[in-house]
């Protein structure tokens, strides 16, 4: 008896984590069985491929969910730094990537400057930040298309160490580390504590407000990161790096279980997350199924992930 | 006696305005710096009319986002209601003929209920909401239409011209912003929004049914901009486009919190998003005639958003935002 309680109190508990997993392990199944050739050795380096930036770049969108706000902006930070290391290769060498991620993680700050200093509501801060952002990724590449000539630069992302390219074993240890700071170190339990409890958490001794712009730092760098070893993946980009990024990015991290809430969730969740949304974009593409329905498909994801994550018992006013 | 009071009292009234409409000093500026620095291209006739071409498009979406906005959330379904509701048009005119442009407002009256539906049921953030919705219906738009505009023909009287160097768009426009500010300013409805904006708690424990009036507010939204987008889509030549551009979603957005209706809800409304849509435009066009660069008008309509929104946030101290 008493151990059928526990299981309840266990499933209680992790129910989003435990829909995710079953999601998942559907979507997977339904599309091996449609396209029998979806678990190949080359389809599984294309999902990997897909999934890798997509995860770097989700993960930091994840703490700040986590904590409650959100960040418009790290798809064009993905965008701003993916360009910076294809436009100044030449000139800098290998110097691009710390310049990169510096500009990344200081637009972050600004993101973390408006919502605490200026009380902006961050959606509305972040979004203002992404069309600075875009306007300066479009005025450094004049619109062009960029090719990465640099071999070095690109062994980055796309070596083969047991079979698998090397953007997997980065994203796999940036998860890895992920999880540790939002599990052990001080910084990830504040991130909890701030997103559970504004107000309490200020009580309780947390610098709300310097807290809050690390976190927007850290969502900036992650972004930085991704953008980064996308160029190395790719080989190139324009303006067009990212588009329509957004709402599958979000939609990831929502059906793994974060609430928009936060408080709750993590890290851990976003990987499940990223695996349903690109797992569902590749298949839709082997499927033959257009980009356009492929927007259908997260936006509804998004909204309906939305509503089954979030904790309805917490809040009484929302806005 | 009287009319020296009256006299007395024109400075302090002007003064009042522009304490409450900061943003007409700089709608004033603007045009005096933009004239001062190239007459020759801005004050002239044309160039009047592309700004009240502008004006026209932009209040016409920005209309009914600032009622929801006086509530404290967000519709970010405008751009959305007006492209599927276009191909819509198209794709219904076989079937119902000239009245097909009613499916306009129809969508715009049902996205709308659904928003508020969803928001005040399930909780979730109306502007992830709205957004991700808006994304659903752009993807909606370009599977339907097949990736190209299509455009109908049937509804130039729509817009044919009733009075001389004056646009009929523009004359559509007065009687739906009329009506708005009116609901907004003269109605109970329009009091009890702004009471749900200031303190949605408060409002509640004084009676009010607030979710049914949030709901109310995000149907009256979509009802605008549908109404709005019917004159648009024959503003633009019978069309509408299939594909998302960020810019259109934004520079509503802007108009609205360079008008002075901060994003915490409460205050301003319609009577201040014309006030802000007409400053944007003028800003937008002073800069498109300069010689600066189109990623430099990106990047400062990029700022102008931020400073506008730090702007009309200040005095908000101790106000716990996410």
């Amino acid at each position: 008896m008493a151990g059928l309680l526990l299981y309840r109190e266990w499933f209680r508990r992790n129910m989003t984590t435990v829909g995710a997993m079953v999601f998942a392990i559907a979507i997977i199944a339904g599309f091996q069985v449609i396209i029998p050739s979806f678990l190949r050795y080359h389809g599984i380096i294309t999902l990997v491929y897909a999934m890798s930036y997509f995860l770097i770049a989700a993960l930091g969108l994840t703490f700040v969910i986590m904590m409650g706000s959100f960040d418009f902006s790290v798809v064009s930070l993905l965008k701003l730094a993916a360009l910076i290391c294809v436009l100044y290769i030449d000139k800098l060498g290998f110097l691009v990537i710390p310049l990169a991620l510096l500009i990344s993680v200081g637009f972050g700050f600004i993101n973390g400057l408006l919502v605490t200093k200026f009380n902006v509501p961050s959606f509305m801060a972040t979004l203002g930040v992404s069309i600075v952002v875009e306007g300066t990724a479009l005025y450094l590449s004049k619109g062009f298309l960029h090719i990465m000539y640099d071999k070095t630069f690109r062994a980055l992302a796309t070596t083969f160490i047991a079979g698998l390219p090397s953007i997997f074993y980065w994203a796999m240890g940036i998860w890895i580390v992920s999880i540790f700071i939002a599990m052990c170190l001080p910084f990830g339990r504040r991130t909890y504590a701030v997103g559970g409890n504004l107000i309490g958490a200020g009580l309780s001794g947390i610098n709300v407000a310097r807290h809050r712009i690390y976190v927007f730092m850290l969502s900036g760098l992650l972004a930085g990161l991704a953008g980064v070893l996308y160029m190395a993946q790719l080989g190139g980009g324009s303006m067009e790096i990212g588009a329509d990024m957004a709402i599958p990015l979000f939609a990831s991290v929502v059906a793994g279980g974060t609430a928009l809430t936060g408080g709750v969730g993590g890290p851990h969740r976003t990987l499940l997350g990223v695996i349903i949304i690109t797992w569902i974009e590749a298949g839709m593409l082997m499927l033959a199924i257009g980009h356009d329905i492929q927007m259908v498909v997260f936006g509804l994801i998004a909204i309906g992930m939305s509503i089954a994550t979030i904790d309805r018992r917490r809040i009484k006013i929302i806005k | 006696m009287k009319i020296l009071g009256r006299n007395k009292l024109i400075t302090p009234v002007i003064i009042q305005t522009l304490k409450t409409h900061p943003v007409i000093l700089a709608l004033i500026a603007l045009l005096v710096i933009f004239s001062g620095l190239y007459p020759e291209r801005f004050l002239t006739p044309l160039n009047f009319k592309t700004i009240l071409r502008q004006f026209v498009t932009l209040t016409l979406f920005a209309l009914g986002p600032s009622i929801v906005v006086v509530t404290g959330s967000l519709d970010l379904s405008y751009v959305g209601i007006w492209m599927l509701g276009g191909i819509l048009v198209w794709l219904l005119m076989p079937i119902l003929g000239m009245f097909s442009i009613l499916v306009i407002p129809l969508l715009g009256l049902g996205t709308g209920l659904l928003i508020g539906v969803i928001q005040v049921k399930a909780k979730i953030p109306s502007f992830i909401l709205t957004l991700s919705l808006l994304v659903t219906y752009s993807g909606l738009t370009a599977t339907l239409s097949g990736g190209y505009p299509r455009s109908v023909r049937g509804y130039e009287f729509i817009t044919a011209t009733l009075i001389p160097y004056l646009l009929t768009a523009f004359l559509w426009s007065i009687p739906i912003i009329i009506v708005a500010v009116f609901i907004m300013k003269r109605t109970r409805i329009g009091t009890y929004l702004y009471a749900i904006g200031s303190n949605e708690e408060g409002a509640r424990l004084a009676g009010i049914n607030v979710d049914k009036y949030k709901i109310l507010a995000f149907t009256l939204s979509g009802l605008f901009t549908g109404i709005g987008s019917i004159i648009l889509y024959q503003h633009l030549g019978g069309s509408a486009p299939v594909e998302l551009n960020l810019m259109t979603v934004v520079w509503p957005l802007v108009a609205i919190v360079l008008g002075g209706t901060p994003l915490i809800g409460g205050s301003g409304g319609p009577q201040r998003t014309i006030l802000g849509a007409l400053t944007f435009t003028v800003f937008y066009r002073g800069l498109y005639l300069s010689l600066l660069h189109p990623e430099m008008i990106q990047l400062l309509v990029g700022l102008l958003l931020i400073v506008s929104i730090v702007v009309s946030a200040r005095g908000l101290k101790g106000v716990t935002i996410t």
